[in-house]
């Protein structure tokens, strides 16, 4: 874990003072509402449906027991005693009064963590692949080189007004499951020739109304010129995004304006400039944030450890969980715990303060003190020993996350939709609470495999629907919630755009359709083995749609 | 409408000339970018201090044979959300190496001047009654920065490793 | 004065409130509220125009903001016509345990 030094520690609470003079300006009239806007998004702060909503940064997805306590209490004190883990890394409480903002961010502060750039026209949160650090197919923990993006984006005074918000992605494994090439720039930690480490630098990703699947701007950027390097790619896109159309403003639209090629042809023209300015960081500040990611002391376990090897023998359900939610762990005798939040008919993403506590002492017992959130809106132990496991799964199952369905069909992101916020056309939740109890029977999930479902209110695609193997997007048709169907889409080192199948769905209507999809996949898959997303990819929309609308 | 630099109210000693107007002999002149592009002769020898508003699409490039003549920038934008101000300040200022007076224009907040002052601005045109009192402690709201820039203050990062590592010119 | 041509409405202004975020109606005492049903409803286009009005000064006086002036159906309930605001008015439809009544729950 990264530890706050007396900067980091003067920035935040700064920052808090900061903001403590804004709210005291704001509520005395002195800022107007256009005028305060910005500088509360750009502390996190939203006014939703019900409520303001506050977006607390977890940076890379990484969360001490001492911070998830912190965010607990927090969920009690000042909220209605839970929050909910978002697609980004973030946690977002939806009860939250204007007044007790400053109180919030200093207790936040308190333990290394803020709200900074979590929404606002500025660079926001950086994610990364939630297996950091422990997962076998890695180069470099993206950790490190995230916490250099993160120190330098932080009040970045010349990017912090920019056309539209800017989201980076990082991650140091072959397999992609941070969803990079969806992000405005997506950082890849790669290898080059001479056995150095470097970034290849995807730009222009992004989800909403034109998805995009991110060109590759620059496949090797040296680790000592990365920062001057993106500010080329952010100043070039501060000069020439555009301003006139909130729809056109975001960075993929400027990349495909120009064309990938003419937009790294300006970036290198730029960055000599950028990098004239000594914005790089020194190695010894590198190896300094290294440092912190240095791997925990594990103990030598020799594999088959027995005890596991004999629960998994003789519980059915329990060797069905370590299937589903245990990643193997590139430490032997070790597996990485992926923590389901979403309990059949459950809210996605949702913890209470109550299971925050439990999880955290879990992670205290089990894991090394360490929790990861994942943008499948999950949450990981990410060191457990093998024979820890089945303690693990028992006790995950008091707190109600045991539900073995990582990756399955009832494993399902979505975004708040209009339950809660402001931008919705229609629900999101209610329709993954209920996919979720109908596709319950764990056989079933199984025997349909890997196959991941998201849902977003709006067009703005926050559940990530394009993303999605199927995709549901709620629209407004005259007043009523409406459903439409995107399949193909995927998120990891594949990424591709779910197509729009068809009409949409009524809310009554749309389980039925998703049901057909399934059976229809069910009915055409080579064998066993063929997911969801391969026999699409063989067999086209056409079945699907066939079976959904019938024969045209 | 006043003129403000981080400490609060100056003395502004320029004044704006219209396109169709005459610098009077030895006076202290903002013109269009415009007419300084046609007619920077007559301009610079007539009048004593020539400065030049600019607006967010300017190319820098064909402002750069009089940079260093110029007395002043005034960098104007319409719209406080409009974040290319930032940028050029910065572009002047490290890779033009503009030293005189740069002056944002336009619909600011004092929250926003700490940013623009760490891009190289100087001073801003603002409203009447805008709040000192706000604009003052905002600018002094932090003691440290993350990022090298312009003419902000010793980066985190070199106080951490000291000047030899504080990364490369 | 006929009334058979003039279009039938009936509508009640909403914000939130700026210090805390709750969402308010605003009563024919000029109160702002918790509970939609003790809104002051306009059933004319100028009564309607009024409370905009209405909104926009509490907004400029920094007391609300994201004013709106919404249909809600005729009669004592009041209830806000469009999904979107019926569920702003009575909260997330998936936490019943959260959720608030359209009517000022009896002492
Ligand atoms: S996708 Fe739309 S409805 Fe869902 S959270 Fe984002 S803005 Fe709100």
């Amino acid at each position: 874990m990264y530890i706050y030094d007396k900067f980091d520690h003067a920035i935040t609470s700064e920052r808090v003072a900061e903001f403590s003079q804004q709210v005291t300006r704001r509520l005395a009239g002195e800022l107007s509402e256009d005028q305060f806007r910005p500088l509360r998004l750009m502390n996190g702060l939203y006014l939703q449906l019900h409520a303001y909503m506050l977006r607390v940064a977890i940076p890379y997805g990484t969360l001490s027991t001492k911070q998830l306590r912190k965010l607990a209490d927090i969920a009690k004190k000042y909220d209605r005693d839970y929050g909910h883990f978002t697609t980004r890394q973030n946690l977002q409480y939806n009860w939250i009064k204007l007044e007790q903002v400053p109180e919030i961010l200093a207790e936040l502060g308190s333990v290394e963590m803020h709200a900074n750039q979590t929404s606002g026209n500025c660079i926001r949160n950086v994610t990364a692949d939630q297996f950091a650090g422990v997962a076998g197919d890695e180069v470099e923990d993206p950790r490190i080189i995230s916490e250099v993006i993160r120190q330098w984006s932080t009040f970045h005074p010349e990017f912090s007004f920019l056309p539209r918000k800017f989201k980076f992605a990082v991650t140091g494994a072959a397999k992609d499951r941070a969803a990079i090439q969806f992000h405005d720039i997506g950082i890849h930690i790669v290898k080059n020739d001479a056995g150095e480490i470097g970034y290849a630098v995807y730009v222009g990703g992004g989800m909403g109304r034109t998805p995009v699947v991110a060109p590759l701007i620059k496949p090797f950027v040296a680790r000592h010129e990365l920062l001057s390097y993106l500010e080329a790619c952010l100043r070039v896109y501060n000069m020439h995004g555009r301003r006139d159309n909130i729809y056109k403003a975001r960075i993929k639209i400027l990349v495909r304006d120009l064309g990938p090629v003419e937009y790294a042809r300006q970036v290198e023209e730029m960055w000599p400039l950028t990098r004239a300015s000594g914005v790089d960081v020194p190695a010894a500040e590198v190896a300094r944030i290294q440092a912190f990611f240095a791997p925990p002391v594990y103990e030598t376990i020799k594999e088959p450890v027995a005890a596991f090897e004999e629960s998994k023998k003789r519980d059915k359900a329990f060797a069905n969980w370590v299937k589903n939610n245990v990643h193997p762990h590139k430490v032997p005798g070790y597996g990485a715990v992926t923590i389901s939040l979403k309990p059949i008919g459950g809210i996605p993403g949702d913890a209470s303060s109550a299971q925050m506590h439990q999880i955290a002492d879990l992670s205290d017992k089990y894991s090394l003190g360490e929790v990861r959130v994942t943008h499948v809106q999950n949450l990981v132990l990410p060191n457990v020993k093998q024979a820890d496991l089945f303690a693990v799964w028992q006790r995950l199952g008091e707190i109600g996350f045991a539900e073995s369905n990582i990756g399955l069909i009832t494993d399902i992101i979505a975004c708040p939709g209009l339950d809660y916020c402001s931008l919705a056309n229609a629900r999101s939740i209610a329709i993954a609470q209920r996919l979720s109890e109908h596709f319950a029977d764990v056989d079933r999930q199984h025997d349909i495999g890997s196959l991941q479902i998201k849902i977003s209110g709006c067009i703005n695609a926050c559940g990530h629907h394009h993303a999605g193997h199927i995709g549901i997007l709620g629209v407004d048709r005259a007043g009523q919630e409406l459903y439409q169907l995107t399949l193909g889409g995927a998120g990891d080192e594949t990424a591709s755009i779910g197509t729009l199948i068809g009409p949409g769905f009524t809310s009554d209507d749309v389980v039925g359709a998703i049901d057909k999809v399934v059976e229809t996949y069910r009915g055409l898959r080579q064998n066993a083995g063929e997911t969801f997303i391969e026999a699409y990819r063989r067999v086209g929309p056409a079945p699907f749609k066939e079976a959904l609308y019938g024969r045209r | 409408m006043a003129v403000v630099d981080r400490a609060g109210p100056i003395a502004d000693s320029w004044t704006r000339l219209a396109d169709d107007q005459a610098p009077a002999a030895g006076a202290t002149v903002i013109v269009s970018f415009a007419r300084l592009k046609n007619e920077h002769n007559s301009l610079f020898s007539a009048a004593g201090k020539v400065g030049v508003e600019i607006a967010g699409d300017v190319k820098l490039e064909e402002l750069e044979p009089f940079l260093p003549r110029l007395g002043l920038i005034v960098v104007r934008m319409n719209n406080m959300r409009d974040g290319r101000l930032f940028s050029i300040g910065r572009m002047l200022r490290e890779n033009y190496k503009y030293a005189a007076d740069m002056r944002a224009a336009g619909d600011l907040i004092p929250d926003q001047m700490l940013y623009l002052l760490r891009c190289g601005f100087t001073s801003f045109e603002v409203k009447d009654g805008f709040p000192i009192d706000s604009l003052r402690r905002s600018v002094a709201a932090y003691t440290h920065w993350y990022q090298r820039i312009a003419n902000s203050a010793t980066p985190v990062t070199e106080l951490r490793h000291g000047a030899a590592h504080g990364g490369e010119p | 004065m006929h009334m058979s041509n003039a279009k039938v409405i009936n509508k009640v202004l909403t914000a939130n409130r700026l210090r805390n975020g709750e969402t308010v109606y605003y009563t024919p005492a000029g109160e702002w509220v918790l509970y939609v049903s003790q809104a002051r409803v306009a059933t004319t286009q100028e009564e309607a125009d009024e409370l905009a009005k209405i909104g926009a000064a509490a907004y400029a006086a920094n007391l609300v903001i994201d004013v709106a002036v919404i249909d809600v159906t005729p009669g004592a309930e009041k209830k806000p016509s469009h999904i979107r605001e019926l569920i702003r008015a009575t909260g997330p439809t998936v936490r019943a345990d959260l959720n608030k009544p359209i009517t000022p729950p009896k002492k």
